[in-house]
């Protein structure tokens, strides 16, 4: 990441889904975005209005149509797969909005996984630091748990700890207390607050509630950034 | 965490389809190997348990009969033929060893096998000679004074149980007869485990047609020639006689091998289609479980799990599955052998020992860790290629 530039930068970025025997179908149309280093934005919308694709994009998930995507200086739509593979790996933690654990694993394994593929550590290490940032957020007693035998709240915080165990410079999330009830989202919003905040760390949060829309510096509404939503016949054609 | 981690994780989260898959490939592993190895062992019994002599003479008809019943007593004996004709044949100055042999009924599924010490005796061309481990031999009985002395085959002592100084007889009709156990054979390999040998008069005095007659009856005469040359003229001269034939178990043998390969060839056809459809089998599972899986491999994906890693992963997964299979195949195959090899060695006698033949279940082995680790291509494959962003929203 560029010292006190923008952690992340989107010039004029456009994703259509091609469909066999249908017109595309555009998604997302943005002529700019700019996220500011160790802030934390809020990207506001209803379903459908495209944060989850953009989410997707920015983290090298998938590749935008057109346009270009800087994320810590580098352009990830412009990277081959693998290379935005290992990227993602290292600067991007991602927060899904149905937690994605996998269910073979325990919540320590899970967190665990977010460092096997870099393999930048050695085991002990990662057990190590999987157990420190679980505890840290009150699961020092579920390590061994899976994911069926935790709470909806308790399997976010996994989720959580997977996402951030590895010091990432940014954090994606979608819609993160979506899941959950009043008194879990609070809990778990405040953790997330404490650690991203702790950290330095970059946090672009996709989200249409309020909770999570209150605590963030800058809120971008997706019906005024995205304008495929506006002009899908044109969109298309385009 | 490493990839076989993940992997063996993978399978202990569907640890009952696993177990299932596992156990499928396991069966095919075990037909294949108990096939394979009791279909080697009767072979090699078959070799191991043929006959020392050149040529079995006895009365006129199959020739395959003659040897099947004299050397294996795997069929029923053929007509029986003079005491005569033995005498001719012992007298032939062509002739080094000529042993006479009548087979008689049997003592609990037992056959008596009525001979001379001349069978058992030791010689340089002999590549196993029976001994007696326990007791003596049965005396060699002028005919019309009969000791009644028998000798039992390791097999038949063990199963009849049966021990030195009993007496014992089958049937009523036998009470008048009964046989003594003077010895017991150390155990080979063919069908003398399984004989009670009694001497020609002791079995010429049981059998009522034979006390009438003064030309005593056999079943065969085992010949070995001084000269080899002598063979043909020795085959030809026995055959062209009224009364009978004579066969060279080499050559029935190989008509044995003959029938043995055809039998070899469609067994071979049936178990490469097991081999197909449990490969298939554990491809399809595989396959189930990864599309089920879609959504957590996305997860791995968007982790930062590179392609390469998610096949590996899968491949794995299915490899290891197959790898559990094909061991507890060829165990329980093996198992299946040894059991099949006791039962047709009770039944038949001709069985090896399925254990010593080291290297069939270990190719099977090493080939269905292969075929277990193609199969998970094609799943793997599927994973390979998975859309991250599409499967990483809730499966619904």
């Amino acid at each position: 990441m560029t010292d006190g530039g923008p952690a992340i930068v989107a010039r004029g970025v456009r994703k259509v889904y091609a469909r066999a025997g249908a017109t595309p179908l555009p998604v997302l149309d943005i002529a700019g975005l700019t996220v500011p280093a160790g802030g934390w934005t809020a990207l506001r919308g209803r379903s459908g209005s495209g944060k989850t694709t953009l989410l997707n994009l920015i983290a090298g998930i998938a590749r935008p149509t057109a346009g270009s995507i800087e994320v810590a200086g580098v352009d990830v739509a412009a990277l081959p797969e693998a290379r935005r593979d290992a990227f993602r790996m290292r600067h991007v933690g991602y927060v899904f909005q149905s937690f994605n654990l996998l269910a073979a694993l325990s919540a320590l394994e899970n967190v665990m996984l977010a460092m096997t593929f870099a393999r930048a550590r050695s085991h002990g290490e990662q057990r190590a630091r999987a157990a420190a940032i679980l505890t840290r957020l009150g699961l020092a007693d579920r390590l061994a748990h899976r994911p069926h035998q935790l709470s909806r709240g308790e399997q976010q915080r996994v989720a959580i700890a997977r996402a951030l165990v590895h010091d990432p410079p940014i954090l994606l999330a979608d819609e993160p207390c979506a899941s959950l009830d009043a008194a879990s989202a609070h809990a778990v919003l405040g953790e997330l607050v404490a650690l991203c905040r702790g950290a330095g760390t970059t946090v672009l949060v996709a989200s249409h509630d309020d909770a999570v829309l209150g605590v963030a510096d800058r809120v971008l509404d997706m019906a005024e950034l995205n304008r495929a939503g506006r002009a899908p016949v044109a969109m298309a054609s385009a | 965490m490493s990839e076989l981690g993940i992997a063996l994780r993978f399978l202990r989260g569907r640890r009952l389809a696993g177990l299932l898959t596992a156990l499928s490939v396991a069966l095919a592993v075990a037909l294949i190997v108990a096939s394979v190895v009791l279909a080697r062992g009767v072979r090699t019994a078959f070799v191991e348990g043929t006959t020392d002599y050149n040529l079995v003479v006895g009365a006129k008809g199959s020739a395959t009969q003659l040897v099947m019943s004299v050397v294996f007593r795997l069929d029923t004996p053929l007509p029986n033929i003079r005491v005569s004709s033995y005498e001719g044949l012992r007298e032939d100055r062509r002739i080094e060893v000529a042993v006479p042999v009548a087979l008689g009924d049997a003592y609990r599924g037992f056959r008596y096998v009525a001979t001379t010490s001349a069978y058992f005796a030791p010689a340089p061309w002999r590549r196993t000679t029976l001994a007696v481990t326990a007791g003596r031999w049965f005396r060699d009985d002028p005919p019309g004074q009969p000791s009644h002395e028998a000798v039992l085959g390791a097999e038949a002592a063990r199963r009849t149980g049966l021990r030195l100084g009993d007496r014992f007889y089958e049937g009523e009709e036998m009470a008048a007869h009964p046989l003594t156990v003077v010895g017991i054979l150390g155990p080979g390999r063919g069908a003398d485990d399984r004989a009670i040998f009694i001497s020609l008069a002791s079995y010429w005095d049981m059998n009522e047609i034979a006390r009438a007659t003064s030309d005593k009856p056999l079943t065969a005469v085992l010949v070995r020639p001084r000269r080899m040359s002598d063979l043909p003229g020795l085959h030809r001269q026995l055959n062209l006689a009224d009364d009978t034939q004579a066969a060279f178990p080499s050559v029935v043998l190989l008509t044995i091998f003959n029938l043995l390969d055809v039998a070899e060839d469609v067994m071979a056809l049936v178990l490469a289609l097991v081999a197909i459809v449990s490969g298939l089998g554990l491809a399809v599972s595989m396959y189930r479980a990864t599309w089920e899986r879609r959504r957590e491999i996305a997860t791995l994906r968007a982790l930062g799990a590179g392609r390469p890693a998610i096949l590996r992963i899968v491949v794995l997964e299915c490899g290891l599955l197959a790898t559990a299979g094909a061991v507890t195949g060829v165990v329980g195959g093996e198992a299946l052998a040894y059991a099949g090899a006791r039962v047709l060695a009770g039944r038949l006698g001709v069985v090896a020992d399925p254990l010593a033949l080291g290297w069939p279940p270990l190719a099977v082995l090493v080939a269905t860790m292969l075929v277990g680790t193609l199969a998970g291509l094609l799943p793997a494959l599927t994973a390979h290629r998975l859309d991250v962003a599409e499967h990483l929203a809730p499966v619904s």
